[in-house]
């Protein structure tokens, strides 16, 4: 009887459950028809209307580029401002007949071959662009013309742009550096979104130092537009906020002055303030106006990097032998480590030889120098002591204390792509020849030559230390920058004021000054000047081997690229260093005969005529 | 033994017909992404899961699958509650819980879950008539899960997860006097909703509704330009990766809520009634399999499965078109995911159980 109640029960709600689903279902395909209708509404009915709607789908976003920052030195005059330019442009993703409107405007304003090549160039090129300029930099009438066939097409308009201006042309375009073209390297590593209607960015220098700085905060509008394209009204709007300026530690008169001293050299010279780190003038040689580039054509990244480019800066990317500029450091070395002390002399013959080894290893002046204690070895230079002292030093200790001169690193500079040059070690050898360190090695490491090299950033920051007794300050461009030093420059720091002696330190300085103000210094004839109490070193750099028992050849007699590199490091006054200098110039000779008094120019202009200026 | 063998081939059918509709969800979703291969290798690889998910839960006994039901109720409850509190954010909701490396939107699943415990509840005593008290316990098992979900704040999935769950107890014989009493219920709640609960931006996508044209770029904005989309689709539609309001990214959402809108502008009228077919050939399948299942559970659950799976497709079509609020319910085998297809690929796996169960 129960079971059979249950079984009704579940007839019973089996029953409903069956009507249930009907209506459910009937609803649901009632709806199925209502998408349908509508579908067909959409779709059938008023395709033409949706279409049009399609196809003129236009809520558009507009992007305004900011105004960049503007760059200046440290006297408020400017190297780098934007000039207003007006652009005939087209919209590639607008205009249907590209070629059609490339001959009207051809036909009102006349349009070079070249013009044409850069533009379809131009098109492939940068595809996330949708607006590609045709004719740049046109005159009143030229934009009259313009406006008055625009109307004839989509896509086609006057716009105006800033473009860079470098006042100063060559003798600031390789710090400054230069903005150009985005281009596919760029947009690796860029926002996008930021950069949709700009066409410039900074591509060398503190031009691409400071981008995020210089470029600003892009503004946008939404506008609608109609079905031809043109603008009807603005729905939201945001202006661009500027760039901001910046201000570089560069003195301009100093700058021009470095480079009439530097023109016509291939080199680089760099004068910086040792109190702070101020680089107050930078120069590398040769120069190019970066004003013809943003016009003509785009620099290629491998063509910053060719050697004798003049896109290629020597400050911070060329790479040299320091030479016999490093000496003051082998002697601190080799007194800290006690290999030598202040009044031991040595005799220093014409050459070197290892213990049992039959190589000669020569000094530059070919009868030697005779008896020399360690501040005539720095003042004339001997080769012979200074090997002397890298083989008692040895390479590992010799390497160690080169590293707290920042050689083998970077300088931290606010500067971009810095070369951090070579620190020879034994490890490094192993690591990057394959051979084993040799003690031959250890002795030309010990006067600068061999596999080291350095930046001449790095030599004016290693004098920067020797002029302030152990002080490091980090060079910086601009002059708002807070350079902060990280705990191993501290340390580094802590260990040349702390264990290295002042009379240590005294020694070098003074050995340093005579050998700018003593007769048989090697920079004495380098200026007449002597009231500034300049200290210096010079460097006379190898490019090519001399066979060891060849005589020395005549200057004349060698190829231009095979000459000397001539290097000198100076400071001044020796007592309170204001100005620290270092130079190199490329395949010209010895350092005394150029480097050190192009160098000793500048320090004695500095101390002359600019210093008085900050105060 | 005919019968047998006949519904051995109406699996099978419905089987492929699944695996059309999932290669076809592939494909608009590859113009949907721009021709994002990335995108969609991910989500073959999770198809591939779900076809493996779906295989598997079909050959477990529906009556063993009934068994386990409430604690599979309570499983998802202790997620959903992790979720609340441990999930992270997108779009300003809390919506997915990290498990073993994947993302989880665990509401997703209970689209299916709830139905099953209602089903599983309503069949387990003798007596099939629901009383009053069998009925306030429905509505605890339908609203626990709902206040997580609110909490996240989701209110849309919410809604969904309700008439889901409502649809069940309405299958099962739900007395007309109860029905009424809930409806009534609704309707005096929704007025207090739309006033102390509903966030600004959930009134807006209300309102634009009525009238799109207010606010084009703000939340007017993903109407306007899917009616676009559907409507400049036309009769024989634009093509395949011809849409220009997907392709050139007019259309929000693409891949996931406005699938259907990339399908219409690329495929037309024509391609919908197709695709319309295709979907309607497994839920004839479905309604085959609810009507000639054995067991009461097996009935509700099936017939439950089979009327979700339509307002699933029909809620999202709706969306598109601009007759209903963007709520945030994917297009089943076509939208871009993998808590959804999971989901959906659950259901299947029952229904093949159950289909199963009917062989002797």
């Amino acid at each position: 009887m129960r079971k059979s109640n249950l079984d009704f029960s579940r007839i019973n709600a089996e029953k409903i459950f069956n009507n249930r689903f009907f209506i459910l279902l009937t609803v649901l395909s009632l709806l199925v028809f209502l998408i349908l209708a509508r579908l067909y509404y959409l779709q059938v009915i008023n395709f033409k209307y949706f279409d049009t709607l399609s196809e003129t789908n236009r809520i558009k976003y507009v992007q305004s580029s900011p105004r960049r920052g503007i760059i200046f030195d440290r006297n408020n005059v400017v190297l780098a401002d934007n000039s207003s330019l007006y652009a005939a442009q087209i919209n590639i993703k607008e205009s249907t007949d590209i070629q059609k409107i490339i001959e009207d405007i051809d036909k009102e304003i006349s349009l070079s071959k070249i013009e044409i090549e850069n533009f379809y160039e131009k098109k492939n090129k940068y595809a996330h662009l949708n607006n590609i300029i045709i004719k740049n930099n046109l005159t009143d009438e030229e934009i009259a013309k313009i406006l008055s066939i625009r109307h004839k097409h989509d896509g086609l308009d006057v716009t105006a742009s800033l473009l860079r201006r470098y006042p100063y042309k060559e003798i600031t375009s390789h710090v400054v550096g230069s903005v150009g073209h985005i281009d596919k390297r760029d947009l690796l590593n860029l926002d996008k979104k930021k950069y949709i209607n700009t066409q410039y960015i900074g591509k060398t220098g503190i031009e691409k130092f400071y981008e995020d700085i210089l470029y600003g905060v892009p503004g946008y509008r939404h506008v609608e537009i109609n079905a031809k394209g043109r603008e009807l009204r603005d729905i939201e709007k945001k202006s661009a906020l500027p760039g901001e300026d910046i201000y570089l530690t560069i003195d301009i008169n100093l700058q021009q002055y470095m480079y009439s001293l530097l023109s016509g050299y291939t080199g680089s010279s760099i004068a910086m303030n040792p109190k702070n780190g101020e680089i107050v003038g930078i120069i590398s040689s040769p120069a190019i106006d970066p004003n013809i580039k943003l016009w003509k054509y785009e620099v290629d990244q491998d063509e910053i990097n060719k050697l004798d480019s003049p896109y290629f800066n020597r400050t911070v990317n060329g790479l040299y032998p320091p030479g016999s500029t490093i000496k003051p450091i082998v002697a601190l070395s080799g007194l800290y480590h006690k290999v030598i002390n202040s009044l031991d002399e040595y005799y220093a013959g014409p050459f070197f030889q290892l213990p049992n080894r039959s190589r000669k290893f020569r000094d530059w002046k070919l009868d030697g120098h005779g008896m020399v204690d360690v501040k005539k070895a720095i003042i004339q230079s001997s080769d012979v002591y200074f090997y002397m002292v890298a083989n008692k030093l040895g390479i590992d200790k010799l390497s160690s204390f080169y590293r707290y001169f920042s050689f083998g690193s970077l300088t931290g500079i606010d500067f971009p792509n810095e070369s951090q040059g070579i620190l020879p070690s034994a490890e490094w050898k192993s690591k990057n020849i394959g051979n084993k360190w040799t003690d031959g090695d250890t002795l030309i490491t010990g006067i600068g030559q061999g596999y080291f090299l350095t930046t001449p950033l790095q030599l004016v920051y290693a004098a920067c230390i020797i002029a302030n007794k152990g002080i490091i300050s980090i060079p910086k461009l601009n002059i708002n920058s807070k350079p902060k030093k990280n705990d191993e420059i501290l340390k580094i720091e802590n260990f040349l004021k702390n264990n290295i002696s002042s009379e240590d330190w005294n020694l070098i300085n003074d050995a340093m000054f005579k050998v700018v103000n003593q007769k048989n210094g090697t920079a004495y004839w380098s200026t007449n000047s002597k009231k500034n109490n300049i200290a210096g070193k010079t460097g006379t750099v190898q490019v090519y081997q001399i066979s060891q028992n060849d005589d020395r050849k005549d200057d004349k007699e060698i190829p231009d690229h095979l000459k000397d590199h001539s290097l000198y490091i100076g400071y001044a006054p020796s007592d309170k260093p204001e100005i620290v200098v270092a130079t190199v110039i490329e395949n010209i000779g010895s350092g005394s005969k150029y480097a050190a008094p192009i160098s000793n120019k500048i320090i004695n202009y500095y101390l002359d005529n600019i210093r008085n200026n900050f105060e | 033994m005919n019968r047998n063998n006949s519904i051995v081939i109406t699996d099978l059918l419905l089987f492929i017909f699944i695996v059309i509709l999932s290669l076809v969800g592939l494909a608009v979703l590859y113009s949907a992404t721009n021709q994002n291969l990335d995108i969609v290798s991910r989500q073959s690889y999770r198809l591939l899961f779900c076809f493996i998910l779906m295989l598997s839960i079909c050959f477990i006994d529906i009556n063993k699958l009934k068994i386990y039901t409430p604690y599979i109720y309570i499983v998802t409850i202790l997620l959903l509650f992790f979720t609340v509190f441990w999930g992270h954010d997108s779009k300003g909701a809390t919506r997915w819980l990290n498990l073993f490396g994947f993302s989880f939107q665990v509401s997703e699943i209970l689209k299916i879950i709830l139905p099953m415990t209602l089903s599983w509840y309503l069949s387990i005593s003798d007596d099939k008539e629901i009383d009053i008290k069998k009925l306030l316990f429905s509505l605890i098992i339908i609203f626990l899960p709902i206040l997580f979900i609110l909490k996240q704040p989701d209110l849309g999935t919410s809604l969904i997860i309700l008439i889901c769950g409502l649809i069940t107890l309405f299958l099962s014989g739900l007395k007309t006097k109860h029905i009424s009493f809930i409806v009534i219920s609704l309707l005096t709640i929704a007025p207090l909703f739309w006033k102390y609960l509903l966030l600004p931006y959930q009134k807006q996508r209300i309102l634009t509704l009525i009238n799109p044209g207010s606010d084009p770029l703000g939340s007017g904005y993903h109407i306007i330009q899917s009616k676009i989309a559907v409507g400049s689709g036309g009769f024989f539609g634009k093509g395949f990766l011809n849409g220009t309001q997907s392709q050139l990214e007019f259309l929000p959402e693409r891949g996931t809520d406005f699938i259907f809108a990339v399908f219409a502008e690329e495929f037309g009228f024509l391609g919908i009634i197709i695709l319309l077919f295709l979907y309607s050939l497994i839920i004839f399948s479905f309604i085959l399999i609810t009507l000639r299942a054995k067991s009461y559970f097996a009935k509700i659950l099936s017939g439950s499965i089979t009327s979700i799976f339509i307002l699933l497709i029909v809620t999202n079509i709706l969306m598109a078109i601009g007759i209903l609020p963007v709520v945030g319910v994917t297009l089943p085998l076509l939208s871009l995911g993998g808590s959804s297809l999971l989901s959906i690929f659950f259901a299947f796996g029952i229904m093949f159980s159950i289909s199963r169960s009917r062989r002797s």
